[in-house]
């Protein structure tokens, strides 16, 4: 691989300096060197490596080394950021999703959300049936509420312009919406049942 | 492949058709509105079947295909007989022969309180309605019928439990009383529960009732009025001897 300028290509456990003379940043980590006793900072990721300078009033004169990946500029999803994502499951209370892109970045890796009955609408939240509001397949444009647990993200469509933006009809054509709780199959006619979201002005 | 070009519906009323067939055209016919029971598809303008049975219509417009098969597929207001696998939280996982589990959640009972949940044990016969059944998400089950009463749903207890297709369920449960029960319940005494899922639950008094009720039905299947009759009572000659 080229080296770019100062930059330099390095794998899982290539040791990167010592610990007493740099800092370990993202992407790094410190470890005993070979059960020496000698403590070392060793890259965690295949990506390039970049030595960021000590800022001059703190009191650890160090620099700290980075090591950036490719996933490193993909988006992350942050509480109160609008996501895109496509429903995979609708069960009784809730309905998983993945999450595709954030605002108008597509994500690197995969993240889980999850929408809650609660959070499916504004009014009546207790009298909502999932399966009248997404079905597996909608692509969704949701709010992130938290990050929730170790398995999925926390979605919202709460809001008018949040909901299904795209959804099949089960003719398999894209349905066209008609108000807030239904689109319509442009095939068969039929009509579907969906929280939709407003778009436009 | 000839393609017929106007289908009427009720050509195909009561015979048997296969996917793939085109039942009725639409744009032959005058503004009316059809409606599609199980096994039927709208493609455009016309209606083809998705499953193999026959064609049944009841009137004022509705169409469906009526089969029997081994497999049961959910469907909104059936009664079944199913068996409880595990037990959650708030609900409980029962099996009724679908692709997936049912949910029956545990205030589904009439009176149900949290503190007053039913514990049923794995292995439990419960006889129960289905309440929700949409593709994708597992089924839900309930205790009660649509006004909250109990109504002879719940838990049966002894008697014995056997499958069937979804085809005898269906005969079993015809008005007017279908032959081989009417016969046999001129001369045995017994009680009988049958699930639209293809399982049928018998108890009586003595378990040779038991084993000759079981056995008329499981025999019933592809025989007409008559031979039902005769069927059930040289069985009932070989229970006297």
């Amino acid at each position: 691989m080229r080296e770019e300028g100062e930059e330099e290509m390095v794998t899982p456990g290539e040791m990167l300096g010592k610990a007493s003379e740099v800092k370990a940043g993202k992407g790094a980590y410190v470890a005993d060197y070979r059960n020496s006793g000698i403590l070392c900072v060793f890259s965690s990721l295949n990506g390039l490596r970049r030595t960021v300078s000590p800022s001059p009033d703190s009191p650890d004169q160090r620099p700290t080394i980075e090591v950036t990946g490719h996933k490193a500029h993909g988006a992350v999803p942050e509480p109160g950021s609008v996501v895109i994502a496509r429903v995979t499951k609708v069960m009784a209370k809730t309905a998983s999703a993945d999450i595709m892109c954030v605002g108008p970045k597509a994500v690197q890796e995969k993240f889980s959300g999850i929408i809650r009955q609660q959070d499916v609408r504004a009014t009546e939240i207790d009298r909502v049936d999932m399966h009248l509001s997404f079905r597996p397949g909608d692509i969704v444009r949701a709010l992130v509420l938290s990050l929730g647990d170790a398995r999925a993200y926390h979605l919202s469509t709460a809001k008018n312009e949040l909901g299904v933006v795209s959804a099949e009809s089960t003719a398999g054509a894209t349905m066209v919406p008609i108000s807030w709780t239904e689109m319509q199959c442009p095939l068969t006619g039929q009509i579907e049942q969906r929280k939709v979201a407003k778009v436009g002005s | 492949m000839e393609i017929k070009p106007s289908a009427c519906a009720s050509t195909f009323v009561d015979k048997s058709v296969v996917p793939g067939d085109v039942v009725v055209n639409l744009s032959s016919m005058s503004n009316q509105t059809i409606k599609l029971g199980g096994g039927l598809r709208q493609d455009c303008d016309a209606i083809s079947v998705m499953k193999a049975g026959k064609l049944r219509f009841s009137k004022p417009n509705k169409y469906w295909v009526e089969g029997s098969q081994k497999r049961y597929v959910p469907c909104v207001e059936d009664t079944v007989l199913g068996i409880v696998v595990d037990s959650r939280a708030d609900n409980f996982l029962v099996d009724i022969k679908g692709p997936v589990l049912a949910f029956l959640p545990v205030l589904a009972f009439e009176g149900g309180t949290r503190r007053n949940i039913p514990k049923f044990e794995v292995g439990t016969l419960l006889y129960v309605r289905v309440v929700k059944a949409n593709p994708g998400m597992n089924p839900e089950l309930s205790c009660t019928d649509a006004s909250g009463k109990a109504a002879e749903f719940g838990c049966l207890k002894d008697g014995y439990m056997f499958e069937c297709s979804t085809g005898l369920s269906r005969m079993l449960l015809a008005s007017p009383t279908c032959p081989v029960l009417e016969s046999l319940g001129k001369k045995l005494p017994f009680e009988i529960a049958v699930g639209l899922n293809g399982r049928v639950w018998v108890n009586a008094e003595s378990p040779s009732t038991v084993i000759v009720v079981a056995n008329a039905i499981m025999n019933s299947e592809s025989l007409s009025g008559v031979q039902q009759k005769i069927m059930v009572e040289k069985l009932l000659q070989k229970l006297q001897d």
